[in-house]
């Protein structure tokens, strides 16, 4: 069994226990606040102490820089409020329910999961057969398609589940159209149909919905475990686990996931998912399910490397972490792109920074 | 309270080269992080009347200035910014590590500092108001700002003026004052006892130099002010100094153009301004001679009094 | 002037605005952009606000400036450029 750093870096001590923060001292608030801006989760360290009624008691710079991270996550509630009545009204016409992924679904149906979180791009599920519709009509009201060249058209078009990302002209907003969750060139083949037969609506809003929990459970290990990128890892693996605490509270939640696992074709992801929750986050899973998951796990001498891997990239990926990332992955962790209107974490609009510093270029996506 | 000058020369680069120098500046504390002797320097010629905190506390921003690794050292030497180990902006040459800190610290606040309305104006202040001197590179700003900081005015900012969103006052944030080109000797005549780094050529925008905080801007760099006017400077040779009306609504669209996170406040940002465009009187400001646009400053006192 | 659509402001806009001198700056609440307005354009949205209306009624309303025959010529044009800034929005009829 590979064990765990003997000292869990702070961000993983308060994401477990949000209350703990109160009681570090202004050295560990110092390293822990570098910890939180390198993953992404300034925002909702701010707003889990607040649940946990601690937010008074921080120090007076930590609670004024986290209300900092704050300003930025509730512009972008805003913005992706809008974002989506857009998308409602260019959808309208093809008769489909509007299902969100990811950050879009947690932050419209208001789920804890979407508490802090910020995103670059609103993720829709449709069928395959009306890809070209809703392409078409995405592009009427403004949205154009990008990767323009040969080799990126083919990769998302025949390879991926998913068409090119398609970045709005005026707002420069990004939708990203997907008809299945993991790719065609993939092993596993979760079927979209079922995926979109479960959808749920969100109350409040007409024609929108969410994956049922036990599938939003799934496509976040899906994504987590299987698409390569770790930039987010921890962030990623801190939505597993909300989510899991969320719909842990529905009666059938947990007797239904496993099974559900397995139709989907999502044994292992889920596997991993648990085990790296309880070990990293101890999120509160049953025994009973803990053992029925296993049977997804890779053997013996692959979980040993796999725990090698992950304990690692899901880690803050800040220098002060050890095994830390390299700088190029590191470098990675801003939100992409002008689509609130405004400059991007690490580039100013104004001519006083681009007139002098120029920002390096964006990494692939 | 300790000040970065009684460190030591010694102390301040053992602090840069190890566990960082917490420097503060107006409402912020910056730890700064750097092996180059030449940021070492200019830093304690800059910064000698800050107050430097002891290790241990909450910094606001970790930064990071170093220089380059193996051959690129010989040839050609280039100064990194590195914000908390990410790098988000292209290296420059060496000569350059002290305008680069100097960019580099207003980008940290005019990136992040959403707890005020950041406007890229310059501001200073007299009798408990300030004026407010928004305006795009080129203007004269900087030249304006840095005469008038040497005929009784007080420095609250060069570049980025912080108004505070429950109350409409402005918190200082003193840093040296940026001058470019020809502003250089013409502020080094206007103002023959203030201190100067040595001018850096060659860099996107000219030659440039900085122009050191008085000790008593720094000393009272925690004393707001209430903004009362806000004056768009643009020099322009042979021009009478001259003072025109801009109207409220056009004020208001200005300054927000002008501020860095106007849009990400949404509706706080929205009535941060039309609170200040409200308050104050704003105006379009041309000039050439600069003891004639100070007079104009001195008129604009007098006629609130 | 054509008395189709009816038009109205984008459900949940607030106007939030201030005047001064016949101008006014007005913020969207909903995409957050400001914008620069002459008093009467803000008048109409009010207007709207009270009511939805087509065109042609809105023309007669209280608020609008009884002489501003520009705005009155030019309504069906103003209108549209409201909606492509996502303040009004034409319900078919």
């Amino acid at each position: 069994m590979t064990a765990l750093p003997v000292q869990l870096p702070l961000l993983l001590r308060a994401l477990r226990e949000p209350a703990a923060m109160a009681a570090f001292s202004e050295r560990e608030w110092d390293l822990l606040l570098r910890q939180a801006l390198a993953s992404n989760l300034a925002a909702t360290l701010g707003l889990l102490a607040e649940e946990a009624g601690v937010l008074a008691a921080l120090p007076a710079r930590v609670g004024r820089r986290l209300g900092w991270a704050r300003t930025v996550w509730e512009r972008h509630l805003q913005a992706v409020d809008f974002e989506l009545r857009q998308i409602k009204r260019a959808l309208a016409g093809t008769g489909l329910p509007l299902i969100l992924l990811k950050g879009g679904a947690y932050a419209t149906a208001g789920l804890p999961a979407g508490a802090g979180r910020l995103f670059s791009d609103i993720d829709i599920l449709v069928p395959k057969e009306q890809l070209a519709d809703v392409e078409s009509l995405l592009m009427l009201h403004g949205w154009a398609g990008t990767h323009h060249d040969a080799y990126d058209q083919r990769y998302y078009r025949e390879w991926m589940h998913e068409l090119p990302p398609m970045q709005h002209m005026r707002r420069a907003s990004v939708i990203d159209v997907h008809h299945a969750i993991l790719p065609e060139t993939a092993a596993a083949r979760p079927d979209p149909a079922r995926l979109r037969a479960a959808a749920r609506p969100i109350p409040g809003q007409e024609g929108v919905y969410t994956l049922a929990p036990c599938d939003m459970v799934l496509h976040s290990a899906v994504h987590l475990f299987s698409e390569g990128e770790y930039h987010h890892g921890l962030r990623d693996l801190f939505d597993l686990h909300r989510l899991l605490c969320h719909f842990g509270a529905e009666p059938g939640f947990w007797a239904a996931l496993p099974a559900r696992a397995r139709e989907l074709e999502l044994a292992r992801p889920l596997c991993y998912a648990l085990r790296y929750c309880t070990r990293l986050l101890g999120t509160p899973v049953p025994a009973a399910v803990l053992d029925a998951a296993r049977a997804g796990a890779p053997h013996a001498a692959l979980q040993a490397l796999m725990d090698a891997l992950f304990l690692r990239a899901l880690q803050p990926p800040h220098p002060s972490c050890a095994d830390a990332f390299d700088g190029a992955a590191r470098a990675a962790l801003y939100i992409r792109g002008n689509w609130l209107r405004m400059p991007p974490l690490m580039l100013s609009r104004h001519l006083l920074h681009k007139a002098f510093l120029s920002p390096k270029a964006e990494p692939a996506r | 309270m300790l000040t970065l000058a009684s460190l030591g020369p010694r102390e301040l680069r053992a602090r840069l080269r190890g566990p960082g120098l917490r420097l503060q500046t107006g409402p912020f504390v910056t730890c700064v992080q750097s092996p180059l002797a030449l940021l070492a320097d200019t830093l304690a010629a800059m910064y000698a009347d800050y107050p430097v905190l002891e290790e241990g506390g909450v910094a606001d921003f970790h930064v990071r200035l170093s220089g380059s690794n193996g051959l690129r050292r010989l040839v050609r030497p280039q100064v990194h910014f590195h914000y908390d180990g990410m790098a988000p902006f292209q290296p420059l040459p060496l000569a350059q590590a002290f305008p680069m800190f100097e960019w580099a610290m207003n980008w940290c606040v005019s990136s992040q500092a959403n707890s005020w309305l950041v406007i890229h104006a310059a501001v200073i202040e007299k009798s408990g108001l300030a004026a407010i001197l928004p305006a795009p590179p080129g203007s004269g700003k900087s030249t304006l700002c840095a005469a008038l900081v040497n005929r009784g005015w007080r420095l609250l900012s060069d570049e980025l003026t912080l108004v505070r969103l429950d109350d409409g006052r402005v918190d200082p944030l003193p840093r040296p004052v940026s001058l470019k080109n020809a502003s250089i000797s013409i502020l080094r005549d206007y103002a023959p006892e203030a201190a100067f780094t040595r001018p850096v050529a060659d860099t996107v925008k000219g030659t440039v130099a900085h122009m050191r905080a008085s000790s008593e801007s720094v000393a009272r760099a925690q004393e707001t002010a209430m903004p009362a006017w806000i004056v768009f400077p643009k020099w322009q040779a042979g021009a009478p100094a001259t003072l025109t009306p801009v109207p409220q609504a056009r004020a208001h669209m200005r300054l927000a153009e002008n501020a860095f996170n106007y849009s990400l406040l949404g509706e706080t940002g929205f009535q941060a301004v039309a609170r200040l465009a409200e308050q104050v009187r704003t105006f379009d400001f041309e000039y050439s001679v600069l003891d004639d646009a100070i007079a104009v400053f001195e008129q604009l006192l007098r006629e609130r009094a | 002037m054509s008395s189709l659509p009816i038009w109205r402001l984008v459900p949940g806009q607030r106007l939030v605005h201030r005047c001064h001198d016949g101008e006014c700056v007005l913020f969207n609440d909903l995409t957050g952009d400001t914008h620069l307005l002459e008093e009467a354009v803000v008048a109409l949205l009010q207007a709207l606000h009270a009511a939805p209306g087509p065109a042609a009624i809105l023309a007669g309303s209280d608020g609008l400036p009884e002489a501003d025959p520009d705005l009155l010529d030019e309504l069906d044009e103003v209108l549209a450029d409201l909606a492509a800034l996502s303040l009004v929005e034409a319900l078919p009829c």
